[in-house]
């Protein structure tokens, strides 16, 4: 398992590198011109002496293999660059962003974990039950949602229409932004932090948890027509030992699968949720980057969200050999 | 001076989730008329805090340095903390850290006499050099934004910004005698109000003296002149705003003792959950989305009974041969007429805004109502153009293309654009561009029929005729109309002392703009699209050019 868990690690480096490399000549193939956005491209036009200097300035004037070459040699120093927009440090806009996405992003999937595997594994084991058909409504409901027409419905139900009738101050949620930045071991909201919070984690993760469930429900019920389910009844031990020793590890493989993949998704990928909620994370501001053809934040913030997901997709794999003792990573591979 | 704000992002999508919002209700009591809060005098408190979620709506200001920036919503902030040589308060300028303002005899030399004692924030006096010193900063051609360009009036400043003069030329500052004398590159009538405007507003000598650091002075504390100054650093979440206890007034020298206390400008990324969060309670005030302008009338105090100085309109590319060139009038014709601008702002903007018979707005000196002739829907007649000019041996190869920046709004207005024209018989499309690179994309020669808008910066007409359409100005370029017949009439005019005289020319100009040459397709002035809680505040004014006037904002006793 170590030397499994090291190899992958290695493994990180060439995906880094080639993802961030391929994004790198994308940006070159955009249409508009960071430069005209620099020295001011809407009512001025600029001398070409002024746009030569400017593209000095940022190393635009360079051949691109040589600009791809000094992006990697600061990028290892961990010099993430200036954003080309307003000057900024990219690694102090990263630090502040990366927090805020973690932290969204592990309520979401702690909400995925807890209600879709709940809800599925219940609509597993009360097939055909109204509680089944109930959620099979939902989860499609939920699934076909557009994020931000949900995001802005539960802004109405849960934050406009309380605060309209006087609910008592702590059942008005929130409709936007970061609130009051207070948390406890990282990731547990203190004070009012948890009103802020609610709505955004609910919303993102109500789409991947409808998948989550639906993916439970069926994995689940391929299990439990296994022969090692009828085997384990027959030996006599009890619904609820079979369900959960027998049947829930191994219907959990796949969905941990689907679980790892959103987290990766959902840490850098949020722009809907991160939009509608004003939350000030990663999905929003690399969207927001592309649109200012910024490099620098385009970079700088992708080379995290690539990190997170290799690392993520990596816990998954481990986590594999826990559910399914059959799996020994590393040892069957030659 | 273009908005960024998204206007009617999702409206469609939204629209079930805005017939719920109206169905119960809004939070606020029952109706009063749009403003009435102001128009009551109701008691005021003095000081406290007010939270804005309507100044930016979308993304966060990328500058809040007078010299960079160019948009609106920012500038809104700016105005908060800076005061400039000049104020223009309605279609009057007024001198304001300037004593006073003379020009001779033909408007080519300005004096402007800087009052004594005038302050920033940190105490540091504001000087003649103090102006001097701030022009040469902002026409830093490895610096100036997108507004640089007005340096161009200046004796010297096109040669300053092109890198290839040091200093620029016109501007002469006595410290002794209290004077900053400018010289312009030619006669400018109207030059005392561009030099209130932000480009020209004073900087401190933290900002001036160090051009590498020029960039990264508004991510610090900047130091301000106007009613109010920076708590802190900026965020992309949020600008706070503070009382600045050493500002002497405004142009009145009424000091707003009470103003607010505090200003907290929020950064919302959408306008529909900027709304909301009014309805929350979480912001004092909101933009408001067009869906939402029933619901904002009916439950909030509004600005939407102030008409903003500005132009929502359409500009013809002249290079492109579908539809530029004389041959093309007729076509030009029948296009404008098809327009049902009624249709479109009752449509998409809820009435929220008026008709326009003109580029330049009410309220602009100089303005003539109905200088348009062909911006009457008018089917028939536009059937008949489109007719005559078939006749001529002219027909349409391909739908013409509609440019406008997508997801910014315009979706449905186009949309309409191109069902009125189909009524006609012609043939168009909607032709989205990104909005990130729509304005390069235009100078680029994509322009067929295109969207633009223009908000004033300051109350003349040429800032609508000379910067929207003259050949020097770039997006007179950008949108191909270069015309010396409009030209020559917009420069006599700007150097014509005599304002009805002034007045006239402009009007000659507009009217071969839009008469003779038909070139812009106007459709209409924007109005006001602030909501506010209107139990917590007593006083919202908005000034035509779309300014809060923050140090009159007064919370209700």
């Amino acid at each position: 398992m170590p030397s499994y868990i090291l190899r992958r690690l290695l493994l990180l480096i060439p995906t880094i590198f080639v993802a961030l490399s391929f994004l790198f000549f994308l940006f070159f193939l955009l249409p508009g011109d960071p430069v005209d956005l620099i020295v001011g491209g809407e009512n001025r036009t600029p001398d070409p002496g002024v746009i030569l200097r400017a593209r000095a300035r940022y190393g635009l004037d360079e051949p691109l293999l040589i600009q791809f070459r000094d992006y990697w040699s600061r990028t290892l120093r961990w010099d993430l660059g200036e954003s080309f927009l307003n000057g900024r440090s990219v690694n102090d806009i990263l630090g502040e962003r990366v927090v805020n996405s973690a932290r969204l992003s592990i309520w979401a999937i702690v909400i995925e974990i807890i209600v879709g595997i709940g809800v599925g594994l219940l609509s597993a084991i009360k097939r055909y039950s109204i509680a089944d058909k109930l959620t099979t409504i939902g989860t499609a409901a939920a699934a076909a949602v557009p994020v931000f027409v949900l995001g802005f419905v539960f802004q109405y139900a849960f934050a406009v229409y309380p605060n309209q009738h006087n609910w008592p101050e702590w059942a008005r949620l929130r409709t936007s932004r970061l609130g009051p930045d207070e948390w406890f071991l990282f990731f547990i909201p203190r004070g009012d932090q948890w009103r802020y919070l609610l709505l955004p984690a609910l919303t993102l993760a109500c789409v991947s948890t409808a998948l989550a469930a639906r993916m439970m429900r069926g994995s689940m019920l391929e299990v439990m027509q296994a022969d090692y389910m009828r085997t384990a009844r027959a030996k006599g031990l009890g619904e609820r030992a079979v369900v959960t020793r027998h049947g829930l590890r191994n219907a959990l493989i796949p969905v941990v699968t689907l679980i790892g993949l959103d987290f990766g998704t959902v840490i850098g990928a949020a722009v809907l949720t991160e939009t509608v909620f004003s939350w000030p994370g990663l999905g929003f501001t690399i969207a927001d980057a592309v649109g200012d053809r910024d490099l620098p934040v385009i970079l700088g913030l992708t080379l995290v969200v690539v990190l997170a997901y290799a690392v993520v997709n990596l816990i998954v794999d481990v986590s594999y050999a826990w559910f399914d003792p059959r799996i020994r990573l590393g040892e069957g591979d030659a | 001076m273009k908005s960024r704000r998204p206007v009617i992002k999702l409206l469609a999508l939204l629209a079930g989730l805005v017939l719920l919002t109206a169905a119960c209700g809004g939070g606020a009591d029952d109706a009063d008329e749009p403003g009435g809060a102001q128009e009551d005098a109701p008691k005021t408190q003095k000081g406290g805090e007010l939270v804005d979620g309507g100044t930016f709506v979308g993304d966060p200001p990328e500058h809040i340095d007078p010299a960079l920036n160019s948009t609106l919503d920012a500038y809104q902030v700016i105005n908060a903390m800076y005061d400039g040589l000049t104020e223009p308060t309605g279609a009057e300028v007024k001198p304001l850290v300037a004593e006073s303002v003379e020009s001779n005899d033909d408007a080519s030399v300005w004096t402007f006499k800087i009052r004594e004692g005038m302050k920033f924030s940190n105490g540091e006096e504001i000087k003649p050099t103090t102006f001097q010193k701030s022009w040469e900063r902002a026409s830093n051609p490895d610096f100036a934004g997108d507004y640089a360009y007005l340096f161009n009036f200046i004796k010297g400043g096109k040669e300053k910004l092109d890198g290839k003069a040091k200093t620029l030329e016109g501007v002469a500052a006595d410290d002794g005698a209290g004077t900053l004398t400018v010289t312009l590159a030619s006669p400018y009538s109207n030059f005392d109000a561009v030099a209130g405007f932000q480009t020209f507003f004073p900087m401190p000598d933290e900002a001036t003296s160090d051009p590498a650091k020029f960039t990264a002075y508004e991510n610090g504390l900047m130091i301000g002149n106007g009613p109010y100054k920076l708590e802190k650093p900026r965020t992309d979440q949020e600008i706070s705003l503070v009382k600045n206890d050493t500002w002497t007034g405004d142009v009145d020298g009424e000091k707003w003792e009470d103003r607010l206390d505090r200003i907290r400008f929020l950064v919302n990324a959408d306008p529909d959950t900027s709304y909301n969060a009014l309805g929350a309670g979480e912001v004092d005030t909101a933009n408001i989305p067009p869906a939402r302008v029933s619901d904002a009338e009916a439950n909030w105090g509004n600005t939407l009974d102030v008409a903003i100085l500005g132009s929502y309109h359409y500009v013809i590319n002249g290079r492109n041969p579908i539809i530029g060139g004389e041959k093309n009038k007729l076509l030009r014709q029948a296009i404008s007429q098809a327009i049902d601008r009624e249709e479109i702002n009752e449509a998409v903007y809820n009435g929220s805004r008026t008709s326009s018979t003109g580029i330049t707005p009410d309220g602009i000196p100089g303005f003539k109502e109905g200088i348009c002739k062909y911006c009457k829907y008018d089917l028939e007649a536009a059937k008949k153009a489109f007719a005559d000019w078939q006749a001529a041996g002219n027909k349409l190869a391909a739908p013409i293309q509609i440019q406008f920046n997508a997801d910014a709004g315009h979706e449905p207005v186009v949309q309409i654009f191109v069902d009125n024209l189909k009524e006609v018989g012609i043939q168009a499309a909607a032709q989205p561009f990104p909005t990130e690179t729509y304005f390069s994309q235009l100078a680029d020669g994509a322009c067929v029929i295109c969207r633009t808008g223009w908000f004033a910066d300051y109350p003349t007409y040429d800032n609508f005729m000379y910067d929207l359409f003259h050949s020097d100005s770039l997006d007179g370029n950008t949108y191909g109309f270069v015309n010396e017949e409009f030209d020559g009439l917009v420069d006599k005019a700007k150097a014509t002392v005599d304002k009805d005289e002034q007045a006239k020319l402009f009007q000659q100009a507009e009217d071969v703009l839009l008469n003779k040459e038909i070139m812009a397709i106007p459709i209409n002035w924007y109005k006001g699209d602030y909501a506010f809680d209107k139990d917590k505040i007593a006083k919202f004014p908005q000034s035509n050019f779309g300014l809060i006037a923050w140090e009159q904002v007064a919370l209700a006793a």
